[in-house]
């Protein structure tokens, strides 16, 4: 119950949480700031965000026909769950997800559904460095899920992927995994999934990285050096320097883009979904979609860009049921996946007395929704020093304590004293410690500038210094209220973090973003 | 009579109505493009009719639009599901065209109009696969193949499919990576796509010993294979161009269900099909494209498709097959006849349930 909670939560947020993330250029703060109103010659689209790659293609097609598309990226689930409960209707013309597999268990969502047509496609694929590809001794074309996993159970292989609640490529690699290490031969069913937890839950002990976007997935994977692979769409692995991409001999989920034109739009709208469609599958069109973002083409005239391997693959079946597909992402975050350890350093100093101190719990209370079994949380609430360092456990047998615990504690929160942000992100760090088995990270949320303890050059200092595991912890900041964005994008880029905007969207869009990181 | 089913297919009906509704695809005008005709003519008519997505393109083919200025018709068409025409509000529409005599029949019905319906073209459902694929059904007896065609034996296939067989299990798959996992036709969902409801059709024909189903008895009889048939399948796509176009790309599954029509379309367009291999059931059924002429108009449109050897040659073009003589298609496909069977040689054509029936064989099926 938990679960399904959070994901209602996930798209109700998500639309103004795109707006939050720093890593937009400024163009698409723009357009995502602006009014999502409609506009002539304007198709507004809801897109996975892996289509942001598109702008360039997308800018050749607005020339060429004069059809403009505004984009809103988000993640699969959320988008379909907004459809499903009719929030898409009116506000945008047309849904461009990376698959609508998902969107066909959930009639409520399917029904608003026009046409859809495939723009291109990228199987599930596994990047893997050419030196563990030859101490594994793996011929490339000949890998199955079943060596992978062998690979993970020897100690040979560990991965990164990204959150399969959150987006499109982690959804799809937990799907190829599961139909791959089950030994489904058919569309997957809960006594498939339920028979290969074991083996699940070994083959995700591998993994060492999670993300809630690919872009910071390949980014902290290169500054790490330390993870051997990564599981994400072929057009991701290929187009990063140095990965060796494979596609499981025995079957991949492959996405195939489809552009869908909704009901809820005007026969004029769906004309230019239309056309806006059939310019994208023109021959010219397919040729630089392939070069530009190495997805396969759909027309038979255009052949994949040169080191797309042609030979085929057995396509697994998706899950013909919403039950098996939520049920497997409910395994995979409570019960698969190593769990996560986080500290929330909590700026609680006078200057967010009132309304933003009410935002803070708000945002925090609307978290304990999400929180996964197994969890490990901890509070650490600063002014002049840390005031406080409380940590709650979410146990599967009885996760109301830990979340109760957490809730309590965030009512108690009061607003005092200065700002001593580096002093108070060194506790953090001195709390965690070398860490066990855990995905392991620090968010830090403060409303202003550093007024007191450790200067940024003395946490510089200290983050030097720290051993090479702990050096992997990274710090998520948030922007919010008047806080320094040099000072916080430095601390991100100094742990390998990613800065988050709560400044333009809101507090509990961006904590809920951070979710995927964790 | 599907006494038994009556209130859920009401129930369905209704479901059948919002969907329709929510199905009207986008508008392809037809501009007159014939101008020189246009001094010889009076005023062009102007027709609108609602057709199955399939038919799109060839609406839209300045070529057609070109044909039927010349005799003096300008056509307005919206797509919709064939499956969700008779839902919808088809006020001041002068045809109806979808994809499939059951629901053309249900919509004559339904506006009292006249038979013998227009049928001005029709297209098999055929099955295709890459060579690997192909070949390895036929080393295993179910299915025979030539070069880049071969016919598929449904009723040996459809024993494999009740057993449960995948493709390990046949010899020769092995030297083919591609080729695991049960051994499944991928169709389109029968519940809201016409080629996913004619499978069942000619499966459950093919199923019950060559009769054609006609009673909730009869569908009960094959309901459990037509619902492993399905369900095997997991999420299926909603439109047989998607499930072509995936194909095309090189994903999904090795044996994919579509209409010989775009198979012919695509290579009329001169496109490399590479390996592809179509496999012809030996019953299959028929796409027919049925006119449901709502006026006078309509019926003079209908008629004009069946008859004009301008506009019989063009749907030709878009890889359909005009009624009656096949010299046409045969004349005009001569290049591929490496991959079409164009005389139909050895393919039966399976009944198509009545409409009601076969919507509740694909309600049994999928749920």
């Amino acid at each position: 119950m938990r679960r399904r909670r959070a994901y209602a939560l996930v798209s109700l947020l998500a639309v103004t949480a795109t707006a939050a993330v720093t890593g937009c250029t400024a163009q698409d703060q723009k357009q995502h700031s602006d009014s999502n109103a409609p506009e002539p010659g304007t198709l507004r689209v809801l897109a996975s965000s892996e289509l942001s790659d598109m702008a360039p293609i997308l800018e050749q097609v607005r020339k060429d026909t004069g059809i403009k598309v505004r984009p809103t990226y988000m993640g699969t689930l959320s988008a379909v769950d907004l459809l499903a409960k009719g929030k898409v209707d009116g506000a945008y013309d047309a849904l461009w997800l990376s698959s609508d597999d998902y969107l066909r268990l959930r009639p409520e969502a399917a029904k608003k559904v026009v046409s859809e047509t495939p723009i291109m496609s990228s199987p599930v694929a596994i990047g893997v460095k050419p030196a563990t590809v030859s101490a594994l001794g793996w011929k490339p074309a000949d890998v199955t899920w079943s060596q992978v996993e062998q690979a993970v159970a020897d100690g040979k292989l560990t991965y990164g992927m990204t959150d399969p609640a959150r987006s499109n490529s982690g959804f799809s690699t937990l799907i190829s995994v599961a139909s791959g290490l089950s030994g489904a031969q058919s569309a997957l069913t809960d006594a498939d999934v339920a028979k290969a937890t074991g083996r699940l839950k070994e083959f995700f002990k591998g993994q060492k990285l999670t993300s809630g976007s690919s872009g910071w997935l390949a980014t902290t994977y290169e500054r790490r050096g330390t993870v051997d692979a990564l599981l994400n769409y072929e057009s991701i692995l290929t187009g990063m320097k140095g990965l060796t991409v494979i596609r499981p001999r025995d079957g991949v989920v492959t996405a195939d883009y489809p552009l869908s034109s909704l009901a809820s739009s005007s026969k004029d709208t769906r004309e230019s979904v239309r056309r806006l469609t059939e310019a994208l599958r023109a021959p010219a069109v397919q040729r630089e979609i392939t070069q530009q973002t190495r997805r396969r083409p759909v027309v038979a005239s255009v052949a994949p860009a040169a080191g797309l391997d042609t030979g085929r693959r057995r396509e697994l079946p998706f899950p013909g049921s919403r039950s098996v597909a939520d049920h497997l992402l409910d395994s995979y975050e409570n019960k698969l996946r190593r769990p996560s350890r986080t500290v929330y350093v909590l700026d609680t100093s006078g200057s967010m007395e009132g309304g933003r101190l009410d935002r803070l719990k708000k945002a925090l209370t609307g978290l304990t929704g999400d929180f996964r079994d197994r969890e490990e949380v901890t509070l650490m609430p600063f002014g002049s020093k840390v005031k406080s360092v409380h940590t709650y456990v979410v146990r599967p047998e009885d996760p109301k304590t830990g979340l109760d615990g957490i809730r309590k504690d965030t009512e108690a929160l009061s607003a005092s004293g200065n700002t001593a942000i580096y002093t108070s992100l060194e506790k953090a760090y001195e709390h965690l410690g070398a860490g066990g088995d855990t995905f392991t990270s620090i968010v830090l949320m403060t409303d202003g500038e550093n007024t007191r303890g450790a200067d940024p050059e003395d946490f510089d200092g200290f983050y030097g210094r720290l051993p090479g595991g702990q050096k992997e912890i990274p710090v998520f900041p948030i922007l919010f209220g008047d806080s320094d964005r040099g000072e916080l994008q430095h601390i991100a880029d100094l742990t390998g973090g990613r800065l988050f905007d709560a400044r333009k969207g809101s507090l509990d869009g961006a904590f809920e973003e951070i979710r995927g990181y964790q | 009579m599907l006494g038994s089913g009556s209130t859920l297919l009401g129930v369905r009906r209704i479901a059948g109505i919002v969907l329709a509704v929510l199905l009207i695809g986008g508008v392809v005008a037809a501009v007159v493009a014939g101008r020189e005709d246009q001094d010889k003519r009076t005023a062009t008519k102007t027709v609108q009719g609602v057709i199955g997505s399939e038919k799109a393109e060839f609406f839209a083919d300045p070529d057609v639009v070109k044909a039927l200025a010349a005799k003096g018709f300008t056509v307005k068409t919206e797509t919709s599901g064939s499956w969700a025409m008779d839902g919808l509000d088809l006020k001041g529409y002068d045809f109806a065209f979808p994809s499939s005599q059951a629901p053309a029949d249900e919509l004559a019905a339904k506006f009292h109009v006249r038979q013998p319906l227009p049928r001005p073209f029709y297209s098999p459902l055929v099955v295709v696969a890459h060579r690997s694929a192909a070949e390895v059904l036929a080393a295993n007896g179910l299915a025979t193949v030539g070069k880049g065609t071969g016919t598929l034996k449904m009723a040996a296939y459809l024993k494999a499919a009740a057993q449960d067989r995948t493709w390990q299990q046949l010899k020769g798959a092995a030297a083919h990576g591609e080729l695991t996992g049960t051994l499944f036709i991928a169709s389109t969902d029968p519940n809201t796509s016409n080629s996913g409801a004619l499978y069942l059709a000619a499966a459950s024909y093919v199923a019950d010993g060559g009769r054609v189903a006609s009673s909730a008895a009869a569908v009960g009889r094959t309901a459990p294979l037509m619902h492993k048939l399905v369900s095997v399948q997991g999420a299926q796509q909603s439109s047989t161009d998607a499930a072509f176009r995936d194909f095309i790309s090189g994903a999904g599954n090795p044996l994919v269900l579509v209409y010989e029509s775009q198979v012919a379309a695509l290579l009329n367009q001169g496109q490399d099909v590479g390996d592809l291999t179509v496999l012809y059931p030996d019953t299959t059924a028929n796409s027919d494209h049925t006119v449901v002429p709502l006026t006078p108009e309509g019926r003079a449109l209908g008629e004009l498709l069946s008859s004009d050897p301008t506009l019989r040659r063009l749907a030709v073009k878009h890889g359909f097959r005009p009624q009656g003589a096949t010299g046409e298609f045969t004349a005009a496909t001569a290049a591929h006849a490496t991959y079409l069977n164009q005389k139909l040689t050895g393919v039966r054509q399976a009944p198509v349930p009545a409409y009601k029936v076969l919507h509740e064989m694909a309600r049994r099926a999928g749920n």
